[in-house]
């Protein structure tokens, strides 16, 4: 019951949406298709690789990750948060003690800056999960297990006579396998 | 490229030009992305006898120290060998001692990624999960020291029934906030640095169950485009944060000492000086942990001398640092106004834990001496047992501080009353080992121990180079 249970969540999930898959050996091969398959007009292509290659990241002229913003909203309000918590605390319930300013700053500067960092990092996770559309059960595009080995696969989501096209050129390029799914 | 050169015929040219920063130096050639994925996932076959009987007699270890804490709690506080004025005694050292050894990992892990120092890739694995276990063993510490363990709620940041909140002024509440900061950011860090070698797992892994394992710790992780381009913008900010922290945590812990008046402690040294002797000693048991774990699983080619030789340059760098600030101390009391302060360090190396005073400098400033010689730093076996004795270095010297410096304290009155370890606390310190290692065992049979894509990333990329 479980083993089924469990083959059926690690069983690759079945196609829903048409497109071709190009399987490359080579980095300068893959780079090439990509670059051939956008000037045609494939701007909606996914690369897949065991490791990031500035190569193909310049080929797919990808701009920086905007995680960057949602991480600078945690960040601030760690740091906002962390510093009212103890303004707030102290002034809900004044408590003198050795003569001490009640909103004594340098010590909740460690509380504010813990506060941030914490936050920051927190926001810095959902944001990631939240763009690279993380966790999914099963991948929305075809998915090779060699992509996570030594292979890079490039799916163009097409379909009719432009997958035919599209299948000649990712073997024009050099890919060693195409597959096409309708 | 050649003229003459056969169109298809493969070379090589390293991906995210590594070579150029110096990262192929620690590539052995015969490391292939594929072998790279069988080798490290190879760590998750069946354990063999090695490892079940070590793992027993962790567990072994661990039930004394549950019975010892079990003892604790049905007693009360009392069993420790706590004594006034020597009321912080090995349950804080302990704490200290494990904060400190987590604080390795963030180094390797982040301050190295942020330097672009490549060695790292090969051994950062391993020191994060060090971090994450070694703060998990440090939080237990406050609590057993607590009395009564079932009330550590209320040192969180909420109001009591009389509306009165903890005191963010007290550099114990800081100690709650970066503590658990702290292992909150080393999970996530140390999660998310598994997602891409957790999918090899669930594509590759040995059985059903690391399959399903590699399924949930990958996330769903496809290896797409934009996956890898939101990964590295997150993971350069898990670093960027993480940085500061890792400095701001030991800081933290040891302002609990600096913030008071007592003798030994009222110092501006020990941030910087805390700071140094955690990731020393951290270091340290990152190398007695990856030599027996290179040899028992052949990944002397992953793991090379190279690296054991570089992590043991650190061991020295932080060992001078931390010796310079002895020396400081010395001299700061020696040369200050606090006839209290001159008597606390006389009395360190000469009074009633001298001999405490004595393994400490001689582990911690004499033996690392030793790493000079590259010789000594490339032999596995010799630079293993010097590893072992920094890391008994360290725990005296927190002992020294703590305990030492609460036997001395202003009051002549209460001088001659001294502190003796009770077999309560001797027991709940080996089962604290206990505790980290049996993490440890796990971890490296059931999650790859080894940052696959990483080191891949200095691996020679296959390139056709088309004329």
């Amino acid at each position: 019951m479980i083993t089924r249970l469990v083959d059926r969540l690690l069983a690759p999930a079945p196609q829903k949406h048409p497109g071709v898959m190009g399987i490359f050996e080579f980095v300068d091969d893959a780079t090439a298709a990509v670059r051939a398959l956008r000037q045609v007009g494939h701007k909606d292509l996914s690369v897949y690789s065991p490791v990031p290659h500035h190569d193909l990241e310049h080929a797919l002229e990808q701009g920086p990750s905007l995680v960057r913003w949602v991480t600078f909203g945690g960040a601030v309000l760690g740091l906002t948060g962390g510093f009212s918590l103890c303004i707030y605390s102290v002034t809900s319930y004044p408590l003198v003690v050795g003569g001490k300013e009640l909103i004594s700053l340098p010590p909740f500067v460690v509380i504010g800056y813990e506060s941030m960092i914490l936050l920051g990092a927190l926001a810095n996770l959902v944001g990631m999960l939240a763009l690279t559309r993380l966790p999914q059960v099963k991948s929305k595009a075809p998915y090779d297990p060699r992509f996570s080995e030594d292979r890079i696969g490039i799916w163009v989501p097409c379909s009719g006579d432009a997958a035919a096209r599209v299948e000649q050129m990712l073997r024009g390029q050099g890919a060693e396998e195409v597959k096409r799914h309708a | 490229m050649s003229d003459t050169k056969d169109e298809n015929e493969i070379t090589y040219e390293p991906v995210m030009a590594a070579d150029a920063v110096g990262a192929g130096e620690h590539v052995p050639p015969t490391v292939t992305q594929k072998s790279l994925n069988r080798d490290i996932l190879r760590m998750l076959q069946p354990p063999g006898w090695l490892w079940w009987t070590v793992f027993l007699a962790d567990l072994a270890i661990l039930a004394t120290g549950m019975f010892a804490l079990r003892n604790e709690i049905v007693y009360g506080i009392g069993v420790a060998g706590h004594t006034r004025p020597v009321m912080w005694a090995s349950y804080v050292t302990n704490f200290v001692f494990w904060v400190g050894i987590a604080h390795c990992g963030t180094l390797v892990s982040a301050i190295l990624f942020l330097f672009r120092s490549h060695f790292r890739r090969a051994v950062y694995r391993v020191a994060e999960a060090m971090t994450v276990f070694g703060v998990m063993t440090a939080g237990l510490f406050p609590i057993i020291h607590l009395g009564r363990p079932w009330f550590p709620y209320w040192l969180f940041p909420y109001p009591n029934q009389r509306q009165i909140w903890p005191n963010f002024r007290s550099p114990l509440e800081w100690d709650v906030f970066a503590v658990t900061t702290y292992l909150t950011v080393s999970s996530v860090f140390f999660l998310v640095g598994i997602i891409p070698d957790a999918a090899a797992q669930r594509d590759r892994g040995p059985n059903r169950f690391h399959r399903l394992l590699g399924h949930i710790f990958s996330f769903g992780w496809t290896g797409a485009n934009h996956q890898w381009k939101h990964f590295y913008g997150a993971y350069l900010y898990f670093a960027a944060f993480a940085t500061p922290l890792v400095l701001s945590v030991h800081s933290v812990v040891s302002w609990d000492f600096a913030m008071a008046q007592v003798p030994g402690w009222h110092s501006t040294i020990f941030a910087p000086y805390f700071v140094a002797g955690a990731i020393f000693s951290g270091v340290a048991l990152v190398i007695n942990l990856l030599i027996p774990i290179r040899k028992v699983f052949k990944l002397e080619h992953i793991v090379t001398p190279d690296h054991i030789e570089k992590l043991s340059k650190l061991v020295l760098l932080t060992s001078t640092i931390v010796t310079y600030s002895y020396l400081c101390e010395f001299f700061c009391a020696w040369y200050g106004p606090s006839s209290h302060e001159r008597d606390m360090f006389v009395w360190r190396f000469f009074g009633h834990f001298w001999w405490a005073g004595w393994i400490m400098a001689t582990c911690n400033s004499i033996i690392p001496l030793l790493l000079w010689f590259k010789r000594v730093r490339r032999n596995m076996v010799v630079l293993f047992v010097l590893c072992l004795f920094v890391n008994v270095g360290m725990w005296f010297e927190r002992f020294v501080i703590i305990v030492g410096s609460l036997a001395r304290t202003f009051d002549p009155a209460g001088w001659g009353i001294n502190y003796r370890m009770s077999w309560t606390e001797a027991a709940i310190l080996a089962g604290s080992f206990a505790w980290f290692f049996m993490y440890f065992l796990i971890f490296i049979r059931v999650l790859p121990a080894f940052s696959i894509a990483e080191i891949k990333e200095t691996l020679p990329a296959p390139m056709r180079r088309k004329a």
